[in-house]
């Protein structure tokens, strides 16, 4: 019940958030110089045909009004239409939403699978080789940028060694896409019993995936090592120790007493990697979100900059609601 | 004479020849630190190394960093080209020697600009947000817009922001500028909300000080550590965004010597075998991204008291 009310408080606020964020960039991108309607149209359009399309499209009208009626048709879940795909932003975003999840999820997935082996063997080990390496590492892994380690990934195991698939997408060109129920390749690959596709999706998801997994394992070892150490520090853990419990007992307790503020960096860097992702995506030639968002900035394409900004933050607000979940799990003192 | 006066204690001439040692002092600290932190030697004498390279970089570099040669494109390393050409026929070693003139100058400015407008902002935010209604409502709403701001995907907003502004290389300083002064903003806060309820801070009310005066000089020099600390970190990220701007086509335009385009233009390359166009950038990019993360971590260990005083017994000691 507490729990219920706590998370109804939650949405109270996040909604004028969310108005927020939609009229910045809504603003922000009227700002773009570049007339839509001219673009659509090509070079060679006349005036007329131009001014025709402008009152088409709406655009004549006062920004204010503009707005209004943008954030009603959101409301009834129209995000508008894209006018370099000429498709509805919801169905752009739907096939290429889940993409970037994919990816984002796996990647940090590793990054956990990294970060906090080494984090927590690093803080039980004060002094040693394993502290150094995680030291170095955590400083390399936030001053390499992430397209540049995914050309590096491609040159190796593309180019030189050739165990790599093309960086051209998410599948074989030769091979035809399952039928989409989840948007997740793998997922869909299996339901439909396509092993061939599995195995492709599979291979394809490799080098992005450990690029951002690299990259990402910086932030959360440092936070897990910074972590464990202050709280092998705390009077709880030294009196544990002093009643001579085993090592690896104490290592288990100081790891749940650390796992809530690794969790709430996982949840920030999982909403900034939605968005950030996209020079990897860019790299291998995803077909993301991100990309997707990008492109419509640079062409003056409105409706796809808004509808990705709206998705990723219903996103981060999605993971921040199930952190606090997890931290009424986790943490017996907020259960009260 | 001198030495009469040396031996001589006179409580006048003690304090000008005691700030002397002082500064002596300190600078002895520091050398031992380094000598104790070897990293942090590292880091000072990577950044160091970066801003001598592009400083002379006329002098020292072998090639004009925007001339192309049509003749002598995609060579690999060699005596001639240590980093090799790109597919243009630029010289790739001159090109990243020259690239810290744009990278350097726009991350440094946008960190500062953002650092000079959240830090105050933050500071005054802490201070009023307990002093009466119109303080603490305000304080609220530049709270809000902050979080409003953070929560965009950061790598877009900036890419609006450039699109906005225009591709230039003061809109990318102001892209920066903006979506990095909400984290001084809040750490500032942070700071002076606890602060602003230290002893020192009520007698200073007490003795009648204005409020800006408090501000400025009990309340800001204590708070400024942690800021001070994300000012170098701030730094290395500023140069990994500016790259990633270059490298969708949003930031620095070719031929401009610049990380992030450099990698850009050698990508189709890489996936043909020649490596050396995208390699060479990154590294210099990586290298000084680690630098500017090692200074930061240098200035984040001397600011916090429990890690200085470990890092003096140790100095001390060793």
């Amino acid at each position: 019940m507490q729990m219920l009310s706590y998370v109804g408080r939650r949405l109270l606020f996040v909604i004028p958030q969310l108005l927020g964020i939609v009229f910045i960039s809504f603003f922000l991108i009227k700002l773009i110089p570049g007339d839509p309607a001219v673009l659509m149209l090509g070079p060679n359009a006349t005036q007329a045909a131009v001014d025709r399309l402008r009152d088409d499209l709406g655009l004549t009208k006062p920004l204010v009004e503009q707005f209004a009626i943008y954030i009603g048709k959101v409301l009834q879940g129209d995000l508008g239409t894209s006018w370099q795909t000429t498709r509805p932003v919801l169905e752009d975003l739907a096939e290429r939403f889940p993409a970037t999840l994919e990816l984002v999820t796996l990647g940090l997935g590793l990054a956990l699978a990294i970060g906090i082996p080494l984090g927590v063997a690093a803080s039980m080990q004060r002094r040693g080789p394993v502290r150094k390496v995680a030291d170095y590492y955590g400083l390399l892994a936030g001053a390499i940028p992430d397209f540049w380690l995914a050309l590096v990934l491609i040159f190796v195991f593309y180019s030189l060694l050739g165990i790599a698939p093309a960086p051209l997408g998410r599948l074989d060109i030769t091979l035809i896409a399952p039928d989409a129920v989840t948007g997740s390749l793998l997922v869909d690959s299996l339901l439909a019993g396509d092993i061939e596709a599995f195995r492709s999706a599979a291979s394809q998801l490799v080098l992005p995936v450990l690029t951002l997994g690299l990259v990402n394992a910086g932030p959360i070892l440092k936070m897990t090592q910074s972590t464990m150490d202050r709280t092998l520090a705390s009077d709880f853990m030294r009196y544990a120790e002093m009643s001579g419990l085993p090592r690896r007992v104490i290592r288990r307790q100081a790891i749940r007493a650390s796992l809530p503020s690794v969790i709430t960096l996982v949840s920030v860097l999982f909403s900034v990697t939605i968005g950030g992702a996209v020079l990897v995506e860019i790299v291998f030639g995803w077909g993301g979100a991100g990309q997707y968002a990008v492109q419509g900035v640079l062409n003056a394409d409105i409706n796809p900059v808004l509808g990705f900004v709206i998705f990723s933050a219903l996103l981060s607000l999605a993971i921040y609601l199930v952190v606090d979940l997890l931290y009424f799990a986790l943490d017996p003192r907020i259960r009260g | 004479m001198s030495v009469e006066a040396a031996g001589v204690p006179s409580p006048g001439g003690r304090p000008l020849p005691g700030q002397e040692w002082r500064g002596a002092a300190s600078l002895r600290f520091f050398v031992a630190v380094l000598r104790n932190r070897p990293a942090f030697a590292l880091g000072y004498g990577i950044v160091a190394a970066v801003v001598v390279l592009t400083i002379l970089a006329p002098l020292i570099s072998p090639y004009d960093p925007i001339r192309a040669d049509p003749e002598a494109y995609l060579l690999p390393p060699s005596l001639a080209h240590p980093f090799g050409t790109d597919n243009t026929g630029m010289d790739i070693l001159t090109r990243v020697i020259y690239a810290p003139r744009i990278d350097l100058v726009i991350a440094i400015a946008g960190t500062l600009v953002s650092a000079l407008i959240g830090a105050p902002l933050g500071a005054a935010v802490g201070y009023y947000e307990g002093r009466g209604p119109i303080g603490r409502s305000l304080s609220v709403a530049v709270m809000r817009i902050a979080d409003v701001l953070q929560a965009f995907p950061v790598f877009v907003f900036a890419i609006c922001l450039v699109a906005v502004f225009g591709q230039s290389i003061s809109s990318i300083v102001a892209a920066i500028a903006f979506v990095n002064v909400p984290i001084y903003l809040r750490l500032m806060r942070s700071q002076v909300l606890s602060i602003r309820n230290m002893r020192y801070v009520e007698a200073a009310y007490i003795a009648g000080a204005s409020d800006a005066a408090i501000l400025a000089r009990h309340v800001i020099p204590n708070a400024l550590a942690p800021a001070l600390a994300q000012l170098s970190i701030n730094i290395g990220w500023s140069v990994l965004l500016t790259a990633g701007l270059s490298f969708v086509g949003a930031g620095v335009v070719a031929p401009t010597p610049e990380w992030g385009s450099m990698i850009a233009s050698g990508f189709q390359s890489v996936m043909t075998g020649q490596w050396w166009p995208s390699v060479f950038p990154g590294i210099a990019l990586g290298l000084t991204v680690f630098g500017f993360g090692l200074i930061g971590a240098s200035v984040e260990a001397l600011a916090d008291p429990v890690q200085r005083r470990a890092l003096v017994a140790r100095s001390r000691g060793g």
